[in-house]
């Protein structure tokens, strides 16, 4: 019993010297683990975040999926299952299309019957420009070439009215030559009911394709579309940058750790001396790759330990500084971090005893 | 003297001096392969929101509203104004003509469309597939199959005639949707106007043409008696995301400020440069696509850049940490040579000298392993080379001298610290 406690009193008295005496040698290990901790942490943490935080960013694309039906309205009904399949991250809009007449003109122009707030929010790349206390979002076009700031006076068949304009907008779509009412008007105005549901679904390609296909099951007698070039593109953009991201980090990550494993197998060649002395001292190989061992694994905690922290408040930063979004610390991570850098920093360091121990320990003493 | 100690250190202590120069390869083709990507990812991110088509479109700014609704356009042929198709090359021809990537002429009307089993009323569009076009001595292709890359071609796409071939009748695309209703097939002809013309191919565009018949804008023009007129023409330009600068009234800015403005590639340089060249026409951003491709460019190349300052920190702090610990373990060798007489200046030139040259060697193998990772990347993600510009070598080669200098010094100046006999004596 007392002999077990000596041991392991010496043992402990061992380590704390061997980093003690040598601060500058186990400073250097531990900054080459907390370094391969750290990028591998802050580039891991970034990846599992990517695609939300990219995919956020095709919000302002507009629609990206567009319901008709090819005759008839949709009822409410079926507008409420495309509003709890969406959810209530994404957009609907409902809109109805009529033809009116401009009687000052009479030239022939659509109007889209919507809610305007939400059209305004679901196309936030429009330009728009405030005109005044109306109701009406007037295209450019129909404002240029028509109307020039002055209220429209359109028909519909037997009915007339006049439409003040709350905002002019461009597109740079065909919805330049449209006008915009509020859907109540619009219905009240043309007895037609919305036949056609701009939606925005929120989230990760993959959670859009399975939205659509939800969408498709829910409304049998409907067409859904997706707005094809904005999924393509928002599939294409994350997809790659995802894979760059990962393989530029796999082969960050794996030279830097090599890179950390020629400094530790470095470091421990270069203590041969105090190999040869243990071993003449009596100690075993088993012993002497014990107190190798321990003292690397515990820098390697130490210094990982440092590293995850110092890795999530770099993917934290990057978060806020180009995502405007924060990228919350993984805890999954955690343990392999650790245990990676442990694993690897005992095999950076019992590796090069076996080359050792091939040496007479009077050899190495003698400087050979 | 000098230069047999550099050398004998270099043959005597070949293990610790290849631990040294991993060390430095290493890190240094973490630099090369960050900073290649890095470069390049803007370009090839860009390629990639290609696929959401044209960013800017023109129409003569005399035309009438657009009648379009639910695909039909109820806008008769001749209402209206047009661009002449001739005048487009001159687009080419603009200061930022290098950033246009492709331009996509339309004309279209409603048509009446006789196909075996009846007849049929549907939109006929004429458009470039990939026509070549002679711009100066520039040969370049252009036309909906690189402007609209997300249309999709079951058989095969149409040739872009410049005349009614004498023989075969011309071929031209049918929507899906058109296709479907008439029971249309690859194959099949059809008449317009008189004239015959065979479907080479189904179109699946996800849009409006779905129920339509895409045909050459020339055989458009003939079929619509309307030689030379182009309704609507968008361009596909590579831009600058839009600033605050980007959006003030050049008619307001001062000749400076007007010369600078136009210098940069923004969407409304670029615009005001077409409108220049083509006076009757209306140039307008398609706003969906150019106000939100430049934020998502910006958020990857940002997001690249900013992984690779950490990564090229973290290489450096290795590097740094590497030489640091191979120097710390020669303090005997300073304790030596400071006995012999050695001054301070000596032995740390000796020993700065040896990290020059492995800061160079670690440096160039870095590089060149480095490059293979980057065309690498690219190959397998893109399907093209990242190159890595020359320059890139002096940066890494530069990096490679200061990194290893910095964790030199502080190691050497370390041992230089103790007390020789001390150090000998094994006690340091």
């Amino acid at each position: 019993m007392r002999h077990n406690r000596n041991t392991t009193q010496l043992l402990l008295r061992l380590l704390f010297k061997a980093a003690w005496v040598r601060k500058d040698r186990a400073f250097t290990a531990l900054v080459s683990v907390a370094v391969v901790a750290t990028i591998a942490t802050a580039a891991l943490t970034i990846y599992s975040n990517l695609e939300g935080n990219l995919s956020r960013e095709f919000r302002g694309f507009g629609a990206n999926v567009v319901v008709t039906k090819a005759s008839g309205a949709l009822s409410p009904d079926e507008i409420m299952d495309i509003r709890k399949i969406v959810g209530s991250t994404g957009e609907i809009a409902p809109v109805g299309y009529a033809i009116a007449t401009e009687t000052n003109s009479n030239a022939k122009i659509i109007v889209g019957g919507a809610d305007i707030d939400t059209l305004r929010r679901l196309n936030s790349s429009w330009s728009f420009s405030n005109a005044g206390q109306g109701s009406a979002l007037v295209g450019g076009r129909v404002d240029e070439t028509i109307t020039h700031g002055a209220d429209l006076h359109l028909s519909f068949g037997t009915i007339s009215a006049v439409i003040k304009p709350a905002g002019f907008f461009h597109s740079g779509s065909d919805d330049d030559s449209r006008v915009y009412i509020p859907l109540d008007d619009f219905m009240r105005l043309t007895g037609i009911q919305p036949n056609t549901a701009l939606v925005r679904v929120e989230g990760k390609p993959q959670q859009i394709q399975n939205t659509i296909a939800s969408l498709r099951v829910a409304l049998p007698n409907a067409e859904v579309k997706p707005v094809r070039q904005i999924t393509q593109a928002q599939t294409a953009v994350v997809g790659k940058t995802r894979s760059v991201v990962l393989a530029s980090s796999a082969v960050v990550v794996v030279l830097i750790m090599l890179c950390m494993v020629a400094t530790f197998t470095g470091s421990v060649l270069e203590r041969r001396k105090d190999f040869a002395v243990m071993k003449a001292l009596g100690a075993s190989n088993r012993t002497v790759n014990f107190l190798f061992a321990s003292e690397a694994a515990l820098l390697a905690l130490a210094g990982s330990a440092a590293g995850y922290i110092l890795g999530c408040g770099i993917a934290f930063w990057i978060g806020k500084a180009n995502f405007d979004a924060a990228i919350l610390p993984q805890p999954l991570l955690l343990v392999p971090v650790l245990l990676g850098s442990v694993a690897l920093a005992l095999i950076a360091s019992t590796a090069p005893l076996r080359l050792l121990q091939q040496i007479q320990p009077a050899g190495i003493l003698r400087g050979e | 003297m000098f230069l047999r100690l550099l050398f004998e250190s270099f043959r005597r202590q070949k293990r610790r001096k290849s631990v040294a120069l991993l060390a430095i390869a290493l890190g240094m083709s973490i630099a090369t392969a960050m900073i290649a990507v890095g470069n390049d990812i803007g370009d090839k991110i860009n390629q990639e929101l290609r696929s959401l088509g044209a960013n800017l479109v023109v129409t003569p700014i005399e035309d009438t509203l657009d009648v379009n609704i639910g695909g039909v356009n109820l806008k008769p042929a001749s209402e209206g104004a047009f661009i002449n198709e001739q005048d487009l090359i001159k687009i080419k021809g603009i200061f930022w003509g290098h950033n246009i990537k492709g331009y996509a002429p339309f004309l279209n009307a409603p048509q009446k469309i006789q196909t075996h089993s009846g007849n049929i009323d549907a939109e006929l569009i004429g458009t470039y597939f990939a026509q070549s076009l002679q711009y100066g001595k520039e040969q370049f292709t252009t036309g909906v199959r690189s402007v609209n890359p997300w249309w999709k071609v079951e058989g095969a796409w149409p040739q872009d005639y410049g005349d009614f071939p004498e023989q075969l009748p011309p071929d031209v695309l049918a929507g899906s949707k058109l296709a479907q209703q008439a029971g249309l097939n690859i194959g099949d002809q059809i008449e317009i106007g008189g004239r015959k013309l065979r479907i080479s191919g189904i179109l699946n565009s996800g849009g409006d043409e779905d129920q339509a018949i895409i045909a050459p804008l020339h055989i458009a023009q003939i079929i619509l008696h309307q030689p030379n007129a182009v309704r609507r023409v968008t361009v596909s330009a590579l831009t600058k995301p839009e600033d605050a600068f980007a959006r003030k009234d050049p008619s307001k800015l001062s000749p400076p400020d007007l010369e600078r403005w136009s210098c940069s590639p923004y969407a409304n340089s670029i615009a005001y440069q077409i409108r220049e060249v083509l006076p009757n026409a209306r140039v307008e951003q398609i706003r969906p696509v150019e106000q939100n491709q430049g934020k998502v460019l910006s958020r990857v190349t940002g997001l690249m850049l900013l992984l690779s300052v950490a990564a090229l920190l973290a290489a450096a702090l290795a590097v740094s940490a590497a030489m640091a610990a191979t120097i710390l373990e020669r303090r005997q060798e300073v304790g030596l040579m400071k006995s012999l007489g050695a001054g301070n200046t000596a032995v740390a030139s000796l020993f700065l000298t040896e990290a020059g040259f492995l800061a160079l060697a670690g440096g160039l193998i870095g590089f060149l392993a480095g490059a293979v990772l980057a065309h690498r990347i690219g190959q397998s993600i893109f399907g093209s080379a990242i190159v890595v510009h020359p320059v890139v070598l002096a940066v890494v080669l530069f990096a490679a001298v200061l990194v290893t200098f910095v964790g030199s010094a502080g190691a050497v100046r370390k041992a230089m610290q103790f007390d020789p006999a001390v150090v000998l004596r094994g006690d340091g």
